[in-house]
């Protein structure tokens, strides 16, 4: 009997090959509709079966390679879950979104399945070998995604995402073979069982030189770093926003991004509890983190392309990340702050993905209607769109952090958590709120108010189906920003014990 | 079971407002604001119900735990939140009530009344907050509603800009307060008990914080408040706020919003007086802004924003009074309300009084078109009149009473420590009050019509006079309730902790000072000095001002460009510097990073090309070069296993 994992799964796998067979848009679309459909549902039984602090559930677990130590390991905890959620509503609302999608429509929506599906795979694999094929396998849908369905400077983009992040995984990879193969040489045991190998060298069991051990830290952190992206590795992302289109904008920002902020949190802090790693890989995160929002903020508000001002507030987001795990894992006197550091950095997963999606789907409404995304020639846009200027407006205050939506819940617990521990890097990433608020506020003025553009001609409206989809993530980034008993379970409920439990790893205080 | 136990219903009841006008205020009477006006008036009806409890004793504080421990919501009541939520709801009504005249013509009315509905629900929110992360979260709201507000009529240019301009520089201030709050956070998280954003600020908790950090906590609370309260230097953005709806002038940017900075200083007092230092700051950053202020609004022309410096002015004298308050504790609070409250009234009003001057003449706001509207527009006039007089702290007026109170407990303070600094600043201010708020009275409403609209000019809607009415009655008699106030909210904190506190921050609590007759009556006589000043310049425009009014006085010029402080933090600051390090950021990005990246690709291809001659199609040669490869590769791994 397959467990809900396996059931996702498949669903999206079968969803993804019958869409790829239908002859039809309207085939298409609606086989598309009803398997993500069906994946969304399974993942939010699992989230209300979810038992609060119980460690990994969901479990499932299958020799497949005996001779490797190979298995069809996987499970969800605090940490995984949330994503599988993220990762299966995104594309749900992305298959909404993309209701009016013509062009090879079979092959567009069975991509988003497949995308689906390897998002999934990432955030429940509990092996590594598995790990790394769902990591790599996200690569090709989204690789034709832009490819095909992208701007002009498409095969451009399609070949950089791809060399570029591909060469970062190889570093995993590499990692990994490492992890594996010194394991088995010191205890006899090959396996690429992700929770076995991380406890045996969090606690120091394969005795193996710090060269070694900060090696394989390295070479993980720098796949991560890579995929979140932080700055300087992140000259992939804004090109392959510019040219994906939209849904690709929105996978690739919402979901695709967290898979490298969700390693720091499953791999890479487990691995800097081993006693030999160097604790200045705390302040490598942090300055990383740091760089990532303060650099990534002053560009985006030298941008003229809507979609990539989006696109460069997305890395300063996910800066939040870095700075909250380097929070976390610092040294501190005391616990609370640490786990609020933690929490909050998986907080700022989901909330970021929901609100970048929510920017993304803008973007490309305004696209769609207009012709352009360059935003000195839009203006006044709210005259004609006064439904996507709503949309627009809440998602951008989101995004500059407005206390009463997610992002602030998020922000305020990294800040707060951190500051005990590194107060320097919170003091200079609290330079750079203004100047989020600025930039965002400065594309609000200049792309939705003011004298209308009369060149624009006559524009409509944002389409129902495009609306749905965004005033849905809209409500959730209120309800999971503002006190009630939703944004408390997942705050308090799913994500908080995870993150204790994360931590407990590591010695008495943190490191450094 | 009492109103106190609903009052959480004061700040819910706009927030269904707001749904509602948001969704179905189109299809309802007048196409929108009669869901506003009925939840807000249930608000200030039960403001006054729990009033009336609070006065005789009751006090309330509920919470329940958000999503982290020592973070929670919840709402308390006591002296100075209550006489804050009456305030509050009932300015807000008045505004409401005239907003349906004033706003009857806009088409989007009930969008209009949505986010008024949702602004009262912040500050009433604000207001009720028991801690200080959520006062932040409605401080906030209330930001983004000014937001909105100002930029409501978004097709103007000005209106989007100076919504921006107002968001990005209280911004500033937001900032230093989360930091003030982090840094709270920061050294009270280890306590046993961690209580950590609410207002308990008991001697223990407060003596356990290092001197230094208390000081800088108090600071940047202080920084959230000179963001919010618009005083120097981040006062720049109110008179831009004039932009938006006149209705919104009076709600947000005169009577209730920007005194949630004085509120917040007035509710984290303990932590002020029991911080070495951070009083001296507020008294004199408030009479200093005071002071500045009023210079300013000499040489405006435009009626609202004489106005919003008189904003400006007035709520350095609340700061300032707080600041001065370190000589007798716990009763500044008291003084600092009296003033913000009966300032509510009287700013209210004048404001209301000039939308229905711009009403009256087609949006016009400068003074030199005006002219003779006394007997076009009589009940405003007489209204504006009873307002200009509180403003300028006429003898027997609402403002003479709390301002009287301010200038006299200054002078005290620089008896007990030597620096009379504050006190010449808001004595001097109070001169200038009194001069511009006649100036603007004279000009507007006396003398001849300037222009074809001031002589075409016409009275407002009954709906629009009679809010003017009500508030005129308060601006004028206030003051009655001046003791019993004091007295009421002077004792919101615990004399005696309070007193411990004073200790803990080095200030000296005295009781009783004398203060001479001469300087007890010193503010009356400029009051009264500056009306008849501005009476013998203005009155029928007696003095001809243009040799005195021209770029060529140096003076003038310096005032005009508003001491060229816009210049400084827009153009060389906001626009060149950090746009220049914006440009700067996005062409190292452009061409080092990701030329660096697309460098390494180019070399890789390049090196591929040249390799591609090894491949000559020979077997022996590629089977020669797998098994060196092999034999490395096993070396490799050999050796280093």
């Amino acid at each position: 009997m397959a467990g809900p994992i396996t059931w996702i799964l498949l669903v999206l796998l079968v969803g993804a090959i019958i869409t790829f067979l239908t002859r039809t848009l309207q085939q298409a679309r609606i086989v598309a509709l009803i398997s993500s459909g069906i994946a969304l549902l399974i993942s939010i039984l699992m989230y209300l079966g979810y038992e609060s602090g119980a460690g990994m559930q969901f479990r499932e677990s299958v020799m497949w390679i005996p001779s490797l130590g190979i298995g069809y390991n996987v499970g969800v905890d605090g940490l995984g879950l949330p994503m599988v959620i993220l990762a299966t509503l995104i594309s749900f609302l992305c298959v909404i979104y993309a209701w009016g999608e013509e062009h090879r429509a079979n092959q567009f929506f069975a991509l988003v399945l497949l995308m689906d599906m390897a998002l999934v795979g990432v955030f429940a694999s509990l092996d590594f070998f598995l790990f790394y094929i769902f990591w790599e396998l996200t690569l090709i849908p989204m690789f034709f995604l832009i490819g095909v369905w992208g701007g002009p400077r498409k095969d451009y983009s399609a070949i950089k995402f791809l060399i570029y992040t591909h060469v970062a995984s190889l570093a995993m990879l590499l990692a990994i073979f490492a992890m594996y193969y010194f394991n088995g040489k010191m205890t006899g045991t090959y396996t690429f069982d992700m929770i076995y190998l991380l406890d045996a060298y969090s606690r120091g069991m394969v005795p193996i030189s710090p060269y070694w051990i900060n090696l394989i830290i390295g070479g993980m952190l720098f796949g991560f770093l890579v995929k979140m992206p932080a700055v300087p590795f992140h000259t992939w992302l804004p090109d392959a926003h510019v040219e994906a289109p939209t849904v690709g904008s929105i996978l690739l920002a919402a979901v695709l991004l967290k898979m490298g902020g969700y390693g720091l949190f499953r791999v890479i802090i487990p691995l800097m509890a081993n006693p030999d790693a160097s604790t200045r890989f705390v302040l490598v995160i942090a300055v990383f983190g740091v760089v990532s929002i303060l650099f990534s903020t002053f560009v985006a508000l030298a941008q003229k392309d809507l979609k990539k001002l989006v696109a460069y507030s997305s890395i300063g987001h996910m800066g939040y990340v870095s700075l909250g795990v380097a929070g976390a894992v610092a040294f501190g006197t005391s616990d609370i702050p640490r786990i609020l550091a933690n929490t909050g950095a998986m907080y700022q997963m989901f909330s970021h993905g929901i609100i970048t999606a929510v920017l993304f789907g803008s973007v490309g409404v305004i696209q769609h209607a207009t012709g352009t995304r360059i935003i000195e020639d839009l203006g006044g846009l709210t005259k004609h769109m006064p439904k996507l200027a709503f949309i627009m407006l809440a998602g951008f205050l989101a995004s500059l952090g407005l206390p009463g939506m997610s992002g602030f819940v998020a922000e305020f617990s990294i800040l707060t958590g951190s500051f005990p521990q590194l107060p320097h890097f919170v003091l200079l990433a609290m330079f750079g709120i203004v100047f989020v608020a600025a930039y965002h506020l400065w594309a609000i003025q200049r792309a939705l108010f003011g004298p209308y553009n009369e060149y624009l001609g006559d524009i409509h409206d944002i389409a129902i189906y495009e609306l749905i989809p965004l005033a849905i993530l809209v409500a959730l980034i209120i309800v999971l920003g503002t006190p009630n008993p939703v944004c408390n379970h997942l705050y308090h409920g799913v994500m908080q014990p995870t993150a204790t439990h994360i931590l407990s790893i590591l010695p008495e205080g943190g490191l450094l | 079971m009492g109103w106190i136990d609903y009052a959480y219903w004061i700040a819910l009841l706009p927030l269904i407002g707001f749904v509602l006008e948001l969704f179905i205020g189109k299809y309802t009477w007048k196409q929108g604001g009669i869901f506003a006006n009925l939840t807000i008036l249930g608000s200030t009806i039960i403001s006054i119900g729990t009033l009336i409890e609070v006065l005789g004793g009751a006090r309330i504080d509920v919470s329940v735990p958000w999503f982290y421990q020592g973070i929670v919501v919840g709402y308390m009541i006591d002296p100075l939140a209550i006489v804050m939520l009456c305030m509050v709801s009932f300015v807000s009504l008045m505004i409401h009530i005239y907003a349906l005249g004033y706003m009857e013509e806009d088409p989007d009315k009930s969008l209009y009344f949505a986010e008024t509905s949702l602004f009262t629900c912040g500050m009433l929110g604000l207001v009720l907050s028991n801690n200080l992360l959520q006062l932040f979260i409605f401080w906030e709201l209330v930001g983004l509603c000014s937001y909105l507000l100002i930029g409501f009529w978004w097709y103007k240019p000005e209106a989007a800009a100076a919504g921006k301009k107002a968001f990005l520089t209280t911004r500033v201030g937001d900032v230093l307060f989360l930091l003030g709050i982090i840094l709270l956070y920061y050294n009270v998280s280890h306590l046993p008990e961690p209580l950590t954003f609410q207002y308990i600020f008991s001697l223990e908790v407060l003596e356990a914080i290092p001197p230094t950090h208390l000081t800088a906590i108090a600071l940047l609370f202080l920084g959230g408040a000179v963001g919010k309260s618009s005083q120097f230097p981040l006062h720049v953005w109110i008179p831009d706020a004039m932009e938006g709806p006149t209705t919104v002038s009076a709600l947000i940017h005169a009577a209730t919003m920007v005194t949630a900075g004085i509120y917040l200083v007035a509710r984290t007092y303990p932590i002020f007086i029991a911080s070495p230092g951070a009083l001296v700051i507020v008294a004199v950053l408030g009479g200093f802004t005071a002071l500045f202020a009023a210079t300013l609004g000499l040489v405006v022309n435009d009626i609202k924003r004489v106005l919003a410096y008189s904003t400006i002015s007035q709520l350095g004298y609340m700061l300032c009074m707080l600041g001065v308050g370190s000589i007798i504790g716990a009763f500044a609070v008291g003084y600092s309300l009296f003033h913000l409250i009966s300032h509510a009234f009287f700013k209210a009003l004048l404001f209301l009084c000039s939308g229905v001057v711009l009403h009256g003449l087609a949006d016009t706001r400068d003074l030199r078109e005006m002219g003779g509207l006394l007997s076009r527009m009589p009940i405003t006039a007489i209204a504006m009149l009873i307002g200009a007089l509180s403003l300028s702290g006429f003898p027997l007026t609402a403002g003479f009473f709390s301002k009287d109170r301010i200038i006299e407990t200054a002078y005290e303070y620089g008896v007990a420590t030597g620096d009379y600094l504050p006190w010449i600043f808001i004595l001097l201010a109070a001169l200038l009050t009194a001069i511009y708020t006649f100036r603007l009275w004279f000009m507007a409403f006396t003398g001849e019509p300037r222009s074809y609209l001031a002589e075409h000019a016409h009275e407002g809607s009954k709906i629009m006079t009679a809010p003017l009415i009500v508030l005129a009655a308060f601006a004028l008699g206030f003051g009655i309730l001046q003791s019993r106030f004091y007295e009421f909210v002077g004792a919101n904190f615990d004399t005696h902790l309070i007193g411990e506190l004073a200790h803990l921050g080095g200030y000296h609590l005295h009781h009783g000072g004398e203060v001479p007759l001469i300087i007890m009556i010193l503010p009356a006589i400029c009051a009264i000095g500056g009306i008849a000043i501005a009476a013998g310049i203005w009155y029928n425009n007696r003095v001809d001002l243009s040799r005195y009014i021209s770029k060529s006085n140096p003076i003038y010029r310096l005032l005009w460009n508003k001491y060229y402080l816009d210049y400084i933090f827009k153009d060389l600051i906001a626009e060149r510097l950090f746009g220049f390090v914006a440009l700067l950021a996005e062409a190292f990005d452009r061409c080092i990073i990701d030329g660096i990246v697309n460098g390494i690709s180019r070399a890789i291809i390049a090196i591929g090309s040249g390799l591609k001659r090894i491949q000559t199609g020979v077997v022996e040669t590629y089977a020669t070069a797998v098994v060196i490869g092999v034999v490395i590769l096993i070396l490799l791994i050999g050796g280093v296993l």
